[in-house]
């Protein structure tokens, strides 16, 4: 009885997913062949729809020559950067938004919103003549705080709306239990709001990751530069070697997939245990 | 250990005054009951003592100092809340340990990352791990130990609750409403495992509860409360023997104590309907009396005897008793107008009596089982010749 239902639905899911498997994979997939395949092909005879694995060999060669680790490891050092620091800042900001009554919180959070409308452009030259007086240009961490401007307001956000959440009687209960406010913080609070805190992980590392407008402008060293401004640097003015830039954007994303995936789970496990909670 | 004294002592939220004014003191080794319907100000309470909430004017003292500044930590107490409050993230195990681990940590330990460690390396202590046992044994949730508050049942998670504030060695333990959650059985189990634990430790307990068979058995002294005040302070006898108000009258026993409205004329009372009876006793000076009667102390007797004209109209058998409910009859032999309207006097009879629904009777009672009060301002009144005889608050 229930199974004739099932199957329809279950090939309608199915189908379903297909299609977006396909719709999404398939930037990913044209950026893999176009990675293999050779200059002059996409220049002139038009691309070959299937990836050419005969290109590979010639694909690391050209790769080689880039400062692909050294761009990765700029990048790396950003996001990780920027998502430290917003998640703690953003825990002690979003604790006391939530839990403390003081003059101006409303302003504030009225403010900490307006950075959000602001668009990153807009403050670009302002922010470069406060740098320049405070000598964080062309430094990495003049660009994470940079980026943590950004970030930071919707960490903030995500982890007070967390926290609003949370009982007062555990916090109260830690507290009669002898443990200090800090405590209550890291050992009872931040684990109960984990599947948050990873949302706002997620989105203050990809803040970080894919940042480009900024990294171009306060960086000068090509040593410094993130792979986002490295990969730019190929848009040439004649030419663009598309499938080498094709291939470093490849493994430009590999990381960042692997840091999802990692985190994914913890906040899907955040929605089912949400639904069960007694 | 501390005796724990309460001046004046009020709470407003905003506009809303939960506590008026509330006057009393526990003394050490007490066993405090906080008795009163849902909203009463009984949690607030509670949470006064501990620290929780502030005291809007009025002083706390515990053995005589001032202490309405001190942090909740400073005040050493446990506190079971009526929400449970577990640690969502931790096991059985970790919540129960919890306290203890925080009374090992020195300052240092609290720094981000060392705690973690710090942690870890405690629940390993062997006296930690053997009171954890020990406690959890107790409330019967060692197969627990490693499950998460969520995927508990509402008893399981109490008990948890219950072993975790039991777990350390505080001077006073705070107790709202512990075991609402659990059923008949455990109920009565934890009653007497509680009670145990108070005739071992000697601390002072103060329990928040509104089931008074809690109340009755394990208080040393109860406070029955409404709407922020006191209703009377005494121990479990004087308070269901001799209520000091007909609302605690009302509140205290099931069924509760017969209140019935009646003018006096010499020896002669006449109740509302009309009937009349004779007292066979001393009576208070006023005309307008509430006559006050516990059910087992009501006679159930024939219908020729003196006492108080009834129709059985409700026969509850509960094995070893039986409640009847009577409504009262006119003096011309039918039942009394509105029925509706009309309370039930309840009787309680020992043992398994046959009564038919419908028997005319007659209720008797001996002077020495009734409570009077006024019927304008609800306090007790005392016959002029045994003056003071019940007075309790
Ligand atoms: N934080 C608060 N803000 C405003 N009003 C409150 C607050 N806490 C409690 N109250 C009010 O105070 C009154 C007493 O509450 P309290 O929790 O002390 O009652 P209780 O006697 O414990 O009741 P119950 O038996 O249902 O637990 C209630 O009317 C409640 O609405
Ligand atoms: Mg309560």
């Amino acid at each position: 009885m229930n199974n004739v239902h099932q199957i329809p639905t279950r090939l309608l899911h199915i189908l379903l997913v297909l299609a977006l498997t396909v719709f999404g994979g398939f930037p990913i997939y044209w950026m893999a062949t176009t990675a293999l395949s050779l200059n002059s092909e996409l220049y002139n005879s038009g691309q070959v729809p299937w990836p050419q694995l005969a290109n590979l060999p010639s694909m690391i060669a050209e790769l080689a020559q880039l400062p692909l680790m050294r761009w990765l490891m700029n990048t790396s050092i950003v996001a990780v950067g920027t998502t430290v620091l917003s998640l703690v800042l953003g825990a002690l900001a979003g604790y006391s938004l939530s839990r403390f009554k003081f003059h101006g919180k409303g302003i504030l959070g009225f403010l900490m919103f307006m950075t959000q409308v602001v668009p990153e452009a807009l403050i670009l030259v302002p922010l470069y003549a406060m740098f320049i007086t405070l000598g964080l240009l062309n430094s990495l961490f003049g660009l994470v705080l940079a980026n943590v401007g950004f970030s930071l307001p919707v960490a903030a956000f995500i982890i007070k709306g967390a926290i609003d959440a949370v009982p007062y009687e555990i916090e109260e209960s830690a507290v009669i239990d002898n443990c200090p406010r800090i405590s209550v913080l890291t050992m009872i609070i931040l684990p109960i709001i984990a599947p948050s805190m990873a949302a706002a992980a997620v989105i203050s590392f990809f803040a970080g990751w894919n940042e480009y407008l900024f990294a171009a402008t306060f960086l000068m060293d090509r040593d410094l530069w993130p792979a986002s401004v490295g990969l730019a640097s190929f848009v040439g003015q004649y030419e663009t070697p598309l499938s080498a830039v094709m291939a470093a954007a490849l493994i430009f994303s590999l990381p960042a997939v692997v840091f999802f995936l990692l985190i994914q789970r913890k906040i899907v496990a955040g929605i089912t245990a949400g639904a069960v909670k007694g | 250990m501390p005796q724990i004294t309460m001046k004046g002592v009020s709470k407003n939220f905003g506009d809303v005054t939960v506590i008026p004014q509330f006057d009393a003191s526990i003394d050490d080794g007490e066993f405090l009951v906080l008795l009163g319907p849902s909203g009463c100000g009984k949690s607030t309470l509670l949470r006064m003592i501990a620290g929780l909430t502030g005291i809007t004017s009025g002083t706390l003292g515990f053995d005589g100092e001032d202490v309405n500044e001190w942090t909740p930590s400073r005040r050493g107490v446990a506190f079971v809340f009526q929400s449970y409050a577990l640690y969502p993230h931790m096991t059985v195990r970790e919540n129960i340990a919890f306290p203890l681990l925080m009374d090992a940590f020195r300052k240092w330990h609290h720094i981000p990352l060392v705690s973690s460690v710090m942690r870890w390396k405690l629940m390993r202590r062997p006296d930690i791990v053997e009171r954890t046992n020990q406690i959890a044994e107790q409330l019967e949730l060692t197969p627990l130990m490693n499950r998460r508050p969520a995927s508990l049942s509402g008893g399981q998670r109490q008990r948890v609750a219950l072993a975790r504030s039991l777990v350390r060695d505080p001077s006073l333990y705070l107790l709202d409403e512990p075991l609402s959650n659990l059923d008949a059985k455990l109920r009565t189990q934890m009653r007497s495992e509680i009670s145990t634990l108070h005739q071992r430790v000697r601390k002072t307990f103060v329990y928040v509860t509104h089931d008074q068979v809690e109340a009755m058995t394990m208080a040393t002294k109860i406070i029955v409360m409404n709407r922020g005040e006191i209703q009377q302070i005494g121990t479990p006898d004087e308070i269901y023997e001799h209520p000091a108000n007909t609302f605690v009258a009302r509140f205290v026993g099931a069924p509760p104590m017969n209140l019935l409205p009646v003018r006096q004329q010499g020896q002669q009372l006449t109740l509302e309907a009309g009937a009349t009876f004779t007292h066979p006793g001393q009576l208070p000076a006023d005309k307008e009396l509430i006559l006050g009667l516990r059910p087992e102390r009501l006679r159930l007797q024939p219908a020729e005897q003196p006492g108080i004209p009834v129709e059985v109209s409700v026969v509850e058998k509960l094995g070893a008793e039986v409640i009847l409910g009577c409504r009262v009859l006119h003096p011309g032999g039918g039942q009394s107008g509105d029925l509706l309207r009309q309370d039930l006097v309840f009787v309680r009879i020992s043992g398994n009596p046959h009564v038919a629904i419908g028997t005319r009777a007659s209720l008797g009672y001996d002077a020495a089982g009734v409570n009077w009060y006024s019927p304008q301002t609800g306090k007790a009144l005392h016959p002029a010749a045994a003056p003071l005889l019940s007075c309790s608050a």
